[in-house]
């Protein structure tokens, strides 16, 4: 898909989700369908504060919107995290440790991206330090678009993952253990000698016991 | 036979009303914060996602022994423990135990969970696990001392006599020896690892404590046995103070009531750092304890 | 000709398990000068202790016949056991009292033989056993004052002056060998600077001979002491002293263990902490309480030994002895690793080891005694050994090699690891049979102090008025549980793999190198300075209250050299005035008191 010419990043994310939204979950036998619901139930979130978004995920998880309720809940390592939230802008820096981080949760893991900064660089679309899009770094699964993003929309995110949880398809991590080559490439040309270290991911080719 | 089906009655039991209990609290926390907070069911929904994840990481050998440990040692207490009295039933192989040894057992998972961190290589998971065995040290001497008081009243150690001593709400130890209670009450929330005193596994505090490096089924494990435990630690105190329980109906709610004034108690207090906990058991439940023992030993 | 030595010198080492077997019931009588003579009898208490050296000696001699056989070293330790053989058999004081001395001084002469001993240590060393000889000497002269005998036998007819002076004089001099607080100053430092080996020795076998002493000391004064001074509660009065110093000594060692940053300070620390347990049984002085003991002595014995070995085969390949300088040795000496898990489970007094079951029985002793207070001591020393039972396996197995050494070393050779191995064995199966323990090893030394055997039911179960538990159902359990546990999770692993760097740990996103200092072993226990109390302790060294009590007494003696520092005049005239104060009190009082 990343290699048509008629989408690109966020794009065909975009049109992927829009794809499937019509689906119903046919073809997944009872186990799975209970995995998939107790999987979507339970959603640890590793959020990563990047840029000014961060200021909406406290409203999020705190007594007004209460997240919890949902059974989203605060993690403290990405160990233990289902979902990584990237929340606004990323630099450079921060790329590295959010890839760092990205690649130390375990599956099934997920990506939400928040703002308009993280679909296309947004207002810093033409800053020397700032990734534009993404989901050329780490696979998204779920873009919640705005500058900044309300909780109500965070919310309206995290009930469509939830959603494509349930119905068991699969993430992003599968996209990135598929096209490893093509992300580190990229990630290559951001970081130049500075990557991250390879341990971290270097078991997806060798297939893992 | 029969004590296989029993154990894994109790076994049962315990998880059940494990992430019941915890939901629970989830629940009245949630409450007391004016939202309305995750179902009851949370907890299970939580552990069986971990327990479903598709992908675990160790760092050798120990690491992965390590929860094992800690689960077996939570089975191993609990079946130590007896649930009800002048029954056949959940009784697990507790005829075999006495008191001193359930206390001893507490600890033995979560030492054998130490070596999983220290093997881990992370250095704030044992900044964690020092800061619990330093949270240990100060809550079981109260703790201890508070059951001793007990086991001196009873002159036994073994849980089932100190049970079948207590018949009827007037014998209940916790009428016919309230300070050994009000003793071993804040130790007891602490080695729930309960607020105010929960600092050691709490998410904000050194990155997660002891849990840092765990994830996938292995923090599974963790979380399972940690609801157990919770439900053995509560029947034990149960069986201690309020008199056992003749049925599972009585013994849910009995250990429900406790869970309520614990889960009071933590809901009011903020986080103590680890020495000011130690500092506060050596110096409020411990000085009570010294009390109850002048009055209990020294003046009778 | 080196293989004969060393063949010889094993040979030497299992003559404590001859003497044992083959020693029987009869007395060897031995005359000396003017009526005197010696007396060798194997009564259960020396039985007791023989065997625990009987189990030591081959174990120690096999890892010390390594190498290049060291002459001197040899014979002194050939001397070192027929000095504590001597001292065990002895039926009299004057046996025990050559024997003391003998074992004085071959350990003095074994412990300066290593290239680590600094004049401090060594004087440290024989100074503290000295005063420990004399102080036997002292007492046994006051008893046979007492008695005109030296034989070893119950002091009833005695004035109560003269037995508390035999209780007294006697009782320091063990409780100096055992190591009790404030009198410890030599075993940091001897256990840390003494050969490797030897350390294993002096902790495993020669603190032993304290306790022989001090378990003398209920043969001298039946009745568990109580016919002394009476009870207090519900245990002898005389005991509750010693059994605070024990307490104390407990709690203290604990911390200082806590705070030391080299592997054999911690365990020369950790030996006075839990023999101070059992100087606290002792005090006791009930059956449950003394059985307790004896299992506590026997499990120490063991768990030190296997302890000193495997550390010294650690310092033997890597040349490292702090927490700073090892660590992750887990992947490269895994039996290593498991003789010090077993060793710390023991030390801890965890179930399922038999640590437990002595722990057991010195609490259920201390409740019946209703000493709780000093129960609420114990619990405290012995939950804070936790913590130094994880640094002893953390710092050098876990966490990440910090020394090239570490990095590549080895197992220990195989002379290390059989001592290892048999002790493991042994510890486990004590663990799970502690009532053999009980009626084989614990019940005839509790008949011969007069107490009443604790007795078991059956080889697996340690039963008690109190209560009791069964060592096979609780290791059946627990393994079984661990088993099934393991197996379930093993079928459902999912994908599981091992991470591809000791560095690939949540860092909060960074990169940690090898030069990031991952390595928590070394700053453990320093959190704890925070707590009041453990700060307060950890402040105060012993020798600065020693160095402390000297300066006070030189200052007192300067102010009273002040008074002569004048002219004639003044200090004539002080002197008249004292005598004139003197004589005028004298005379109100009508005579001297
Ligand atoms: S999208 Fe807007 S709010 Fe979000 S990080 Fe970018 S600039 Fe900030």
């Amino acid at each position: 898909m990343y290699h048509k010419s008629d989408c690109e990043g966020f794009q065909c994310e975009q049109r992927m989700l829009e794809a499937n939204l019509g689906q119903d979950d046919a073809g997944l036998g009872v186990v799975e369908r209970l995995i998939g619901w107790l999987r979507q139930r339970s959603l640890f979130v590793l959020a990563y504060g990047t840029g000014c978004g961060a200021i909406e995920m406290r409203p999020l998880m705190t007594s007004r919107f209460d997240a919890e309720r949902f059974g989203i809940i605060g993690a403290a390592t990405p160990r233990q995290a289902d979902v990584l939230v990237i929340s606004g802008y990323l630099a450079v820096k921060t790329l590295k440790r959010v890839i760092r981080s990205y690649e130390q949760m375990q599956e099934p893991k997920y990506v939400i991206a928040l703002g308009s900064c993280t679909i296309n660089g947004g207002m810093y679309w033409d800053s020397y330090n700032t990734i534009k899009c993404l989901d050329h770094y780490i696979p998204v699964d779920m873009y919640i678009n705005g500058c900044m993003p309300r909780p109500e929309a965070l919310i309206e995110g995290f009930t469509a993952l939830q959603e494509r949880i349930r119905r068991g398809e699969p993430g992003g991590y599968q996209r990135y253990r598929d096209n490893i080559d093509w992300y580190k490439a990229n990630q290559r040309r951001v970081f130049g000698d500075n990557m991250p270290p390879a341990y971290t991911y270097d078991w997806y080719s060798e297939g893992a016991t | 036979m029969h004590v296989l089906l029993d154990s894994l009655a109790m076994i049962a039991l315990c998880y059940v009303m494990g992430f019941l209990f915890q939901g629970f609290y989830r629940q009245f926390n949630a409450r007391l914060q004016r939202r309305w907070g995750p179902s009851i069911w949370q907890n299970l929904y939580d552990n069986m996602k971990f327990l479903l994840k598709s992908e675990t990481l160790i760092h050798g050998p120990m690491f992965f022994f390590g929860p094992m440990i800690i689960a077996a040692g939570a089975i191993t207490t609990l079946l130590f423990v007896p649930f009800l009295k002048d029954s056949d039933w959940l009784q697990g192989v507790s005829t075999h135990g006495n008191l001193i040894l359930i206390i001893y057992l507490l600890v033995v998972g979560p030492l054998g969970n130490a070596l999983a961190v220290g093997s881990s290589g992370n250095p704030f998971g044992v900044m964690g696990v020092t800061r619990g065995l330093t949270r240990l040290m100060g809550l079981e001497v109260p703790f201890f001392l508070g059951l001793a008081l007990v086991m001196l009243q009873h002159e036994t150690t073994s849980v089932h006599a100190i049970m079948a001593a207590q018949d009827g709400i007037a014998h209940w130890n916790l009428i016919t020896n309230p300070i050994a209670f009000a003793v071993i009450l804040l130790p007891f929330i602490a080695s729930q690892n309960a607020s105010p005193f929960d600092v050691v596994g709490a998410p904000v505090e050194v990155y997660a404590g002891p849990r840092v490096e765990f994830g996938g089924r292995l923090l599974g494990v963790l979380m399972t046995q940690n609801m157990m435990m919770t439900i053995a630690k509560l029947v034990l105190v149960v069986d201690l103070f309020l008199g056992g329980a003749s049925n599972v109906l009585e013994l849910i709610a009995k250990a429900f009531a406790l869970f309520l004034l614990t889960t009071a108690i933590s809901a009011a207090f903020p986080r103590l750092k680890t020495e000011q906990t130690v500092d506060f058991f050596w110096k409020v439940p411990l000085g009570l304890a010294v009390l109850g023992v002048v009055l209990n030993v020294w003046l009778i | 000709m080196n293989l004969i030595l060393k063949l010889l010198f094993l040979a030497v080492s299992l003559t404590p398990a001859l003497t044992l077997l083959t020693w029987g019931d009869g007395t060897l009588a031995w005359p000396l000068f003017g009526g005197f003579e010696l007396l060798f009898e194997l009564g259960p208490l020396s039985a007791f202790f023989l065997l625990l050296l009987a189990l030591g000696t081959p174990l120690v001699a096999l890892p010390m016949a390594r190498g290049t056989p060291d002459r001197a070293a040899y014979g002194l330790f050939a001397l070192l056991l027929l000095g504590m053989q001597m001292l065990l058999l002895a039926g009299d004081f004057l046996g025990l009292f050559i024997g003391w001395e003998v074992m004085t001084w071959s350990s003095y002469l074994l412990l300066i033989r290593s290239t680590r001993t600094t004049l401090e240590g060594a004087q440290t060393y024989i100074l503290f056993n000295l005063a420990s000889a004399f102080l036997l000497l002292a007492g046994m002269l006051v008893f046979y004052s007492l008695t005109g005998d030296f034989r070893i036998a119950p002091l009833t007819e005695a004035s109560a002056a003269g037995r508390w002076a035999v209780f007294i004089l006697l009782g320091l001099a063990f409780l100096i060998k055992v190591g009790a607080l404030p009198l410890h100053r030599w075993i940091p430092l001897g256990y840390d600077q003494a050969p490797d080996l030897f350390s294993a020795v002096l902790a495993g076998l020669i603190s032993k001979m304290g306790l022989y002493g001090l378990l003398l000391l209920p043969t001298l004064f039946p009745d568990a002491l109580a016919g002394l001074s009476g009870r207090l509660l519900n245990g002898p009065a005389a005991g509750y002293g010693l059994a605070w110093i024990g307490a104390i000594t407990a709690v203290v060692a604990t911390f200082k263990a806590i705070s030391q940053q080299d592997i054999k300070r911690l365990l020369a620390y950790s030996s006075i902490a839990q023999l101070g347990y059992v100087v606290t049984a002792i005090g006791v002085g009930s059956s449950l309480a003394v059985g307790g003991a004896i299992f506590q002595t026997l499990v120490h014995t063991l768990v030190k030994l296997l302890l000193f070995i495997t550390f010294a085969g650690i310092v033997l390949q890597t040349g490292q002895r702090r927490f700073n300088d090892l660590g992750h040795l887990i992947d490269r000496m895994p039996m290593a690793f498991f003789a010090v898990l077993i060793g710390i489970i023991g030390l801890a007094g965890m179930p399922p080891l038999p640590g437990f079951a002595a722990k057991y029985l010195m609490f259920v002793g201390l409740i019946d005694a209703r000493w709780l207070l000093l129960l609420a001591a114990m619990m405290l020393s012995s939950t804070a050994a936790f913590i130094y039972c994880y640094r002893l396996i953390y710092g050098p197995f876990l966490g990440h090699a910090n020394s090239p050494e570490a990095r590549t070393a080895t197992e220990a050779p195989w002379s290390y690891l059989v001592p290892q191995v048999v002790l493991m064995g042994l510890l486990v199966l004590l663990g799970i049979f502690p009532g053999f323990a009980i009626e084989v090893i614990v019940d005839p030394v509790l008949m011969t102090l007069g107490l009443t055997p604790i007795g078991a039911p059956s080889w697996g179960e340690l039963a008690t008025p109190y209560g009791g538990y069964d060592g096979v159902v609780l290791m059946t359990v627990f393994g079984g549980a661990f088993v099934i546990v393991t197996a379930l999770f093993w079928l459902a692993r999912g994908q599981m793999r091992r991470a591809g760097s000791p560095y690939d740990l949540s860092f909060a996103g960074e990169v940690p190198t090898a030069d990031t200092p991952l390595h928590y072993g070394a700053g453990m226990g320093r959190e704890l300075r925070r707590i009041p109390l453990i700060g307060w302790i950890l402040a105060h060294t012993t020798a600065g209250v020693q160095a402390g009590l000297t300066r006070q007494t030189l200052a007192a003696a300067g102010l009273l050299g002040g008074l002569y520092r004048r002219d004639p005049q003044t200090w004539t005239l002080l002197a008249v005035l004292v005598l004139v104060v003197a004589s005028t009190l004298l005379a109100l009082n009508g005579g001297w008191f």
